[in-house]
């Protein structure tokens, strides 16, 4: 992997070099959350955002998606691919698309995940863990692939990775933006990451997280967080891997109409529900176990359906903790 | 061209908004129009050739002799009956007034007795089965909508089975209960009004009544709780649009 420098006050103008591969959005600042949304400027980015409500995946699987269209008769492609730079993700959020591109991209590919996964541009950014944060301990703090290029805040600069081909040609093209990168540049980067491994609050022990949750089905733990879950689904619609989502049709006029899908969560009603009534997971109980399995277990052997992001954590009403239930969930297995 | 299917829309004992609502539409109307025709609806049209509808609408409580016999009339003429707006669904804000029918009267009456012929207020899905319920104070008139064309081409209208909070995050608005701890009922508030008031900065009142199932009022309450809301506060909250009865 080549790195490269890029001095602080080239910042802007490297910026604005990405608008021509297209539109912008990064982390902007809305009340007291972050949002991804198209900027004009570089100033208007949150640079030192912790975590965007929604994450990334919106511009891939859009909340609310029109994927077909009625019209006199016949259905028609509805959707859109435009080229967008995706400015600013942590590196939990490249992961949460890596694990995201595994189900979209696999067969049968999804052609709208695909077309807009092919078209949008990746520049990540290095972040400093707050209180939710638990990446580290599941390896998704830091990415090797997955983005085009990778920024590293260093005291005088960025020092760039860079992930790709297209990365390579955007770098290439404003060649007169960086520098060669020093040792000195190396000792910071060093030193950056230095501090932020030792600034994380929270690690989950993934150690044989997958034999206790074979053990674990029963346990009485669930059962003590179903009490307090409110089943309102805020931690799936906000999380980076969910990756489940309901297809409905509307009217538009009396014959015309579009078929939209927008995210579901595994707590409500109907996503356990099948041809003849049954429903798989009918309770509370199962449902707020069924998210624990999901994110955890069902295949180890690629990875976890987790990136530890900690979007879960700070949305959920309950104040219900991930790696708090874990580990409560394994403390019951002694 | 085939018949168009008979529409009738009743109005029980409400503030009118639920039936004016419908009109509302503007020129999706005209939509409707093409696969129904209106032959009860005292705000749109004087005919009333009743004995068999296709599709009735019903909104308002029963909150009298009156109301009882007309929802009567409407079930058992009508194939299919739709309870609209929450008054119909979960009694709204008259029936969750608490004290018998008895005491009220003679608060507002003195001892003039019954003349009006008053009865508890209750929602119609008390009285009758209904075929559809769509609640919200007023619901969101595209629901109807959708729900109307729906049943006109012979598909099952799908019921929502999400709390206010799905909507909310889908449209990516600032979680008013986990940011700013307002009191926001979104949690256990059955979905459908795209998150109006979450929009606006405020907190979910609860006006589309409780979503049946697994939500979880008891955990609600003591969020609301330990927010620093007392009970008092919160019972009169969760109990504005529809009687809690867990
Ligand atoms: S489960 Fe929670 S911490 Fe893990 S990826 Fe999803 S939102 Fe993030
Ligand atoms: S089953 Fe639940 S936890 Fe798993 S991806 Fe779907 S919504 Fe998320
Ligand atoms: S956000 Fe919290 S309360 Fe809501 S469903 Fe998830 S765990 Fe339960
Ligand atoms: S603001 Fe209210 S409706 Fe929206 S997510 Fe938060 S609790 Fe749910």
């Amino acid at each position: 992997m080549r790195y490269i420098k890029l001095p602080s006050e080239n910042f802007e103008k490297f910026f604005n070099s990405l608008k021509a591969w297209g539109s912008i959005y990064a982390p902007v600042k809305r009340g007291s959350i972050y949002s991804f949304q198209e900027v004009q400027r570089a100033e208007e980015v949150a640079l030192d955002y912790n975590r965007t409500m929604l994450p990334p995946k919106k511009f891939f699987v859009r909340p609310r998606d029109e994927i077909l269209r009625l019209k006199n008769g016949r259905w028609e492609n509805g959707t859109d691919a435009e080229p967008i730079v995706l400015f600013g993700l942590h590196s939990c959020d490249i992961h949460g698309l890596k694990i995201l591109d595994k189900v979209y991209l696999d067969e049968p590919v999804d052609p709208y995940y695909k077309a807009r996964r092919e078209k949008t541009f990746i520049v990540g950014i290095s972040c400093m863990p707050d209180e939710y944060c638990f990446c580290k301990s599941l390896g998704t703090h830091f990415a090797m692939d997955g983005f085009d290029l990778f920024l590293h805040e260093l005291p005088d600069g960025w020092l760039v990775r860079i992930g790709s081909v297209r990365g390579h040609e955007i770098v290439w093209e404003n060649g007169e933006l960086f520098e060669e990168v020093t040792d000195e540049d190396l000792k910071h980067f060093k030193e950056f990451e230095e501090r932020r491994a030792n600034a994380f609050q929270k690690e989950i022990p993934q150690e044989g997280l997958a034999d206790m949750l074979d053990l674990a089905y029963n346990s009485p733990v669930w059962k003590e967080y179903a009490e307090i879950c409110l089943a309102c689904g805020n931690c799936n619609m906000v999380c980076p891997t969910c990756r489940c989502y309901e297809v409905c049709d509307k009217w538009i006029s009396a014959y015309d109409a579009v078929r939209e899908r927008r995210y579901d969560s595994c707590f409500m009603e109907n996503h356990g529900l099948v041809a003849g009534g049954h429903n798989f997971r009918p309770t509370r109980l199962d449902r707020f176990r069924h998210r624990y399995y999901c994110k955890s277990y069902f295949d180890p052997s690629s990875g976890y359906n987790c990136v530890g992001c900690g979007r879960c954590d700070e949305f959920c009403p309950a104040k219900i903790e991930h790696v708090k239930v874990l580990e409560e969930v394994r403390g019951s297995l002694r | 061209m085939m018949d168009k299917l008979k529409l009738a829309v009743f109005e029980l004992t409400d503030c009118g908004g639920c039936a004016l609502n419908i009109l509302f539409l503007y020129e999706k109307l005209f939509d409707l129009l093409e696969f129904y025709e209106i032959t009860e609806f005292h705000m749109a049209t004087s005919l009333s050739e009743g004995s068999h509808y296709d599709v009735a609408l019903v909104t308002g409580t029963v909150s009298s002799q009156r109301d009882l016999a007309l929802l009567k009339e409407a079930r058992n003429h009508s194939d299919y009956l739709i309870a609209l707006g929450t008054c119909a669904t979960h009694g709204s804000v008259q029936a969750s007034v608490e004290g018998s029918i008895r005491e009220k009267l003679k608060r507002v009456y003195g001892d003039e007795g019954n003349p009006m012929r008053a009865l508890d207020s209750k929602p119609v899905v008390e009285y009758v089965a209904v075929d559809f319920a769509l609640p919200g104070c007023p619901y969101d008139k595209n629901e109807v909508y959708q729900v109307l064309i729906d049943i006109a081409k012979g598909i099952e209208p799908v019921k929502k089975d999400y709390p206010v909070c799905v909507e909310c995050k889908l449209n990516e608005y600032e979680c008013v209960l986990v940011k700013k701890g307002l009191p926001c009922l979104g949690p256990i508030t059955y979905g459908g009004c795209n998150a109006a008031c979450i929009r606006s900065g405020l907190g979910c009142i609860g006006c589309r009544g409780p979503l049946p199932g697994e939500v979880n009022p008891a955990s609600e309450y003591e969020i609301l709780k330990d927010l620093g809301y007392d009970d008092d506060y919160i019972i009169r909250k969760f109990k504005t649009f529809a009687r809690w009865e867990p």
